[in-house]
């Protein structure tokens, strides 16, 4: 990899190519590529090397795959009162308001996987409406009406 | 950690009457690249709310040394991903994710691309191979993506055209220059990524 010479202003050294692009498939295969949603890491990534979820119970994983970060939660107006740590109340406490999982995370500084599956679990116990969109492909007209809310903005 | 106390344990039931507001649909737009080059500053420029910080998983293949490179006064990197939020209307909310960009932090990726509409991939030409990585993935998943160069520095050491040769990005791939530190110039950058985006979403809504 060429860096530019910071002393050289005038006439930088020009950047390399991307490696991958350098020399044909072979030097490509140490890359990160896109993985099918279906298929589970490789066992042996799995878990070892997280710290301890303790108030998930120990798990690390199993968190629903529809909740993103930016996925909406809401509370269950028909929730049937039940006892919860303290964790999942203020979870609770803090979606009067719909609530992205990445700012839920943020407000309670809770790791944003211990978040989704706290969320996933308070959705099962029917605490919390969490909000998972029908078409995950944005179509054409919601782009439009982000162009034309960002146009709107100064 | 900040719970607030809550008088009663049943805080699910507490609202009810109050009126459940429908939630809106949330949209979201990558911003990727090295440490340093203007990630947040850009988060921060369009989000109406101060960046909000959320950490994410570390697998022991991350784990590494933060390398900040000689050239910035950034001397503390967490593995935290900063975001920011645009409301756009009631129903609709924009959230710009900030994400590292080298490949030790792809990991993130295919769940943060999941629905996403585009990417924009801050270059700093000074640390230019920063990119690669997020440049190689947003290519292969198919991820409409823009190659912004952040000029917060007031100069850039390339030019746009050699900052192109030197990613090989096909020619439908823009690649610009802004400054992160102006919401008008984030905002202008935004709409070419939206612009890929809506070009996209209509190639595949036609197919």
């Amino acid at each position: 990899m060429t860096y530019p010479d910071p002393g050289d202003p005038e006439h930088p050294a020009r950047p390399g190519v991307r490696p991958f692009l350098q020399s044909g498939q072979h030097r490509s295969s140490g890359g990160y590529r896109p993985s099918p949603r279906e298929e589970a890491p490789p066992v042996d990534q799995q878990a070892s090397a997280l710290r301890p979820f303790v108030i998930t119970s120990g798990r690390t994983d199993g968190a629903d795959p529809d909740i993103g970060m930016e996925t909406q939660v809401t509370i269950n107006p028909s929730a049937v009162p039940i006892r919860l740590s303290p964790e999942m109340r203020a979870i609770v406490g803090l979606c009067g308001e719909p609530l992205s999982v990445a700012e839920i995370s943020a407000r309670l500084r809770l790791h944003l996987g211990v978040t989704r599956i706290l969320v996933g679990d308070l959705r099962a116990a029917g605490q919390l409406d969490v909000h998972v969109l029908d078409n995950e492909t944005p179509d054409p007209e919601t782009i439009m009406r982000v162009i034309r809310g960002l146009r709107a903005i100064t | 950690m900040d719970f607030e106390q809550s008088p009663d344990r049943i805080v699910g039931t507490a609202r009810v009457g109050s009126g459940q507001k429908k939630a809106p649909v949330p949209v979201k737009i990558i911003v990727a690249g090295g440490f340093g080059v203007g990630k947040t500053t850009t988060v921060g420029a369009i989000s109406e709310i101060s960046p909000l910080t959320t950490e994410a998983e570390m697998t022991s293949e991350s784990v590494g040394i933060d390398d900040p490179g000689e050239a910035t006064m950034k001397t503390t990197t967490t593995i935290a991903m900063d975001f920011g939020v645009l409301t756009i209307d009631q129903t609709l909310k924009l959230y710009i994710f900030g994400t590292p960009g080298q490949s030790r932090f792809a990991f993130m990726w295919d769940d943060l691309i999941k629905g996403a509409l585009g990417a924009l991939v801050v270059v700093d030409t000074s640390r230019i191979d920063d990119c690669y990585p997020a440049v190689d993935y947003f290519e292969r998943a198919g991820l409409p993506f823009v190659v912004g160069v952040n000029t917060f520095n007031g100069q850039m050491s390339y030019s746009l055209d050699e900052v192109r040769w030197a990613l090989a990005v096909r020619d439908e791939v823009p690649v610009l220059s802004y400054d992160a530190r102006f919401r008008g110039s984030v905002r202008d950058a935004l709409l070419v990524v939206l612009d890929q985006a809506l070009d996209k979403a209509i190639r595949t809504k036609s197919s």
